[in-house]
């Protein structure tokens, strides 16, 4: 790519680039100057007008983790939203348009997460964002998907907080939060195995909120949290904590913690034989963290938003279409990170075809009013969205390890099933104050 | 007295994480002592060490039955035992080509020592999704190592004690072998003094092969005794590489008793604010660092430089 040639001449191809590069440069800022200031944002209707007149397809912008302590979560999440677009292309895909996606890794690194947001709006104009794991990257992508009104989906990040003091106008959650596990669990652990607990909390939003949440339920109903032991993200041994938990003797620990934090805990809990006693509750047990762990790290009660084994109409031919399409992932059965990156993208382009239109304001109605029946999503109960909190409500399963599997992968036993009305965080609303639609930046691309 | 008798299981595993964070240190410093190489690789070869491992003791040879049978007829420790030998052997290999491939960078600026060796621990990480895909993995344990037993009142893994007695036996060994043979003599003598090393006749190329190899080497036992503790996963490297960083430059580059010090030292920290303090157990082994290069830079055990003075 040199200008100069071997004998130090300028070639003259490449002072005729030149030629053409600064033309180009002044040809812009020029226009900039006149009447076509929208180029050099905010970001608004012209730049994106341009691209729906030609059909151009529609980009998504997938902003799943792919390294980091929830890189294996990122992976399978990315599939279930690739799955979903695949779909709709093949019946035409929306409004006449094809989907694109383009993948960021937002590293489970919040200031990652802002930077991929704002490149995939501002470079990539991207027209929705979807994917989140980490709930510090979650919010800090929602805050600048705020900014330029552009509609995000956290999938699968689950503090409370989301949905709460940190939700948006242009955010909207889709998997079931601590809370909500919370209340589907921590009652009835409570009645079963006894009321001194100590909280093991991954040291971050989601693991502060979703202990939190535990906390608040376990000491209405009289039981008492003996300690909070905050566990930093990425810990990988996790010996003190055990001597400790041994040391003050509680009948439960309830464990917020998620990624590759919990598979590592797991491992030792059974190393330690601590595995069987105290009982232990995960608040929410993702599929890719316990995937392959073996039948002794499954132990405790969790909760989970869906299993592939559910006795439903429309499971089994969801997991032979997972099967089909990615034959040689490693994961062989969908899992709950899969179902709602699917979930939150398939309900997405769906609110799109329903309102005719890209318009972020009209999408967002659309998403607000969402109601999805039990047999489309696959559930027990009917889900719809809390157009106030903008969090899908949800059926909220407790499960524990499936000793009888009926096959190999069948490693969770499905305890119960709670609607969701039961689980609904009271606390959410008064929490969550969503922009006003007119402080929302519009756009249509 | 309670306090004290609650303060001693803490104590016990303090010494046994330091004892792991100085094996995991061990390969990084002797890289750096002899080669003043910073081997950002050394993460990455941790977890190649614990794939070639899993690799030994399950391997699939779906298309050997045979061999399978016969192979998965052996006794897991037998298998263990082929796993501990095979690795390092293997990743030292590995650690070679690496090493030819860093002969350019030598006498140059660092910097593109530090970007070879950032950009081979890019390339090995994603050979290891590529061969054994990104899932967590787990290394099937001996029942002779594995379960638990009784400190005083309370249950303690097994396989951590062993695993702190193999640290404390290849600290041993390799302090038997720098100080006691003439390859030791060798290598210490390159990183003091290459030049008159070279003028006495000793092949300094094929020297730095050979430590870059034991280094590497080094890295895979770890990481193989390393894998029921932690997992295994491709990312499984970056957990390696920033405590043994910290633990070299905390000890005093180049020196061995300065890393095993340093080990425990942090493995002290990260114990007893995990049990006490649990919000800081991570945090702590920097507030160490920080607390300790503040007053002497060069490390606890590290040679003074003309700087000095």
């Amino acid at each position: 790519m040199s200008a100069i040639d071997n004998e130090g001449n300028e070639s003259p191809i490449n002072s005729s680039r030149r030629r053409v590069l600064k033309v180009s440069a002044l040809a812009l800022a020029t226009a900039g100057t006149y009447g076509a200031a929208p180029f050099f944002g905010p970001w608004k209707h012209n730049h994106a007008w341009s691209q729906a007149a030609q059909k151009k397809p529609l980009v998504l912008g997938l902003t799943m983790d792919a390294s980091g302590q929830y890189a294996a979560s990122g992976m399978d999440e990315r599939l279930g939203a690739m799955m979903a677009i695949k779909e709709i292309n093949a019946k035409g895909g929306v409004l006449g348009r094809p989907i694109e996606a383009i993948h960021m890794d937002s590293e489970t690194t919040p200031a990652t997460g802002s930077r991929v947001a704002e490149r995939l709006i501002t470079r990539n104009e991207a027209a929705f964002l979807i994917g989140a794991l980490h709930s510090g990257v979650a919010n800090a992508i929602s805050q600048v998907a705020q900014k330029y009104g552009c509609i995000f989906l956290n999938t699968n990040s689950s503090s409370p907080t989301e949905a709460g003091k940190d939700c948006h106008r242009v955010k909207f959650v889709w998997d079931g939060n601590g809370t909500n596990f919370a209340l589907a669990i921590v009652k009835n652990a409570m009645a079963v195995n006894g009321k001194n607990w100590v909280l093991l909390t991954n040291d971050y939003v989601w693991g502060h909120n979703t202990s939190k949440a535990t906390r608040t339920i376990v000491e209405a109903n009289g039981g008492k949290i003996i300690e909070e032991l905050m566990v930093p993200q990425n810990t990988r041994d996790f010996s003190s904590y055990l001597l400790k938990i041994q040391q003050i003797k509680p009948n439960v620990v309830a464990a917020a913690i998620g990624g590759d934090d919990i598979k590592a805990l797991r491992q030792q809990v059974v190393q330690v034989k601590l595995n069987k006693s105290p009982a232990w509750i995960n608040n929410q047990q993702d599929w890719p963290d316990v995937y392959g762990l073996g039948p002794d790290a499954i132990f405790g009660v969790f909760g989970t938003n869906w299993y592939y084994r559910l006795d439903l109409p429309g499971v089994k031919e969801f997991v032979a279409a997972y099967q089909t399409t990615y034959p040689g992932v490693q994961i062989r059965v969908p899992g709950n990170t899969y179902y709602n990156g699917y979930m939150a993208t398939r309900e997405l382009l769906r609110a799109v075809e329903r309102a005719g239109t890209t318009n972020n304001i009209r999408v967002i109605k659309e998403l607000e009013a969402l109601k999805v029946s039990a047999r489309d999503r696959m559930q027990d109960f009917d889900a719809y969205m809390n157009p106030t909190t903008h969090q899908l409500q949800q059926t909220i399963y407790m499960a524990t390890y499936n000793d009888a599997p009926a096959e190999k992968d069948d490693i969770f036993k499905i305890l119960s099933k709670v609607p969701p009305k039961d689980v609904e965080d009271p606390e959410a609303p008064v929490a969550c104050k969503l922009e006003s639609y007119e402080a929302t930046p519009t756009y249509e691309m | 007295m309670e306090f004290l008798t609650n303060l001693l299981p803490h104590l016990v595993n303090g010494i046994s994480l330091g004892l792991l964070f100085a094996l995991i240190a061990l390969g990084f410093m002797l890289i750096v002592g002899v080669m003043e190489t910073i081997n950002l690789a050394h993460g990455s070869l941790f977890a190649l060490g614990m794939y070639v491992a899993l690799f030994v003791i399950a391997p699939k040879l779906g298309a050997f039955p045979e061999l399978a049978a016969w192979y998965g007829s052996l006794p897991l420790g037998t298998r263990y035992f082929i796993a501990l030998l095979l690795a390092p052997v293997f990743v030292g290999i590995f650690g070679m080509l690496l090493e030819l491939c860093m002969r350019r960078t030598y006498g140059k600026d660092p910097l593109y020592g530090l970007l070879l060796t950032f950009g081979a621990a890019l390339v090995i990480e994603e050979l290891i999704r590529v061969v054994w895909g990104s899932n967590e993995k787990q290394l099937p344990l001996p029942e002779a190592i594995s379960g638990a037993f009784m400190l005083g009142d309370l249950l303690y893994a097994r396989y951590r004690l062993y695993a702190s007695g193999f640290a404390i036996v290849m600290i041993a060994l390799l302090w038997l072998f720098l100080e006691k043979t003439p390859y030791g003599a060798m290598i210490k003598a390159g990183a003091h003094d290459s030049e008159m090393v070279r003028a006495l006749g000793i092949n300094l190329p094929r020297l730095r092969l050979f430590v870059f190899a034991l280094g590497v080497g080094l890295a895979a036992i770890a990481g193989v005794v390393m894998a029921p503790i932690w997992g295994i996963r491709p990312q499984v490297g970056v957990d390696a590489v920033v405590p043994a960083f910290l633990i070299i430059v905390l000890g005093g580059v180049g020196s061995l008793w300065g890393a095993v010090i340093a080990g425990l030292m942090v493995g002290m920290v990260v114990g007893l604010s995990g049990a006490y303090a649990s919000e800081w157990s991570l945090m702590s082994m920097y507030l160490l660092f920080i607390a300790v290069v503040t007053f002497r830079a060069r490390g606890l055990f590290g040679r003074k430089s003309v700087l000095d003075a």
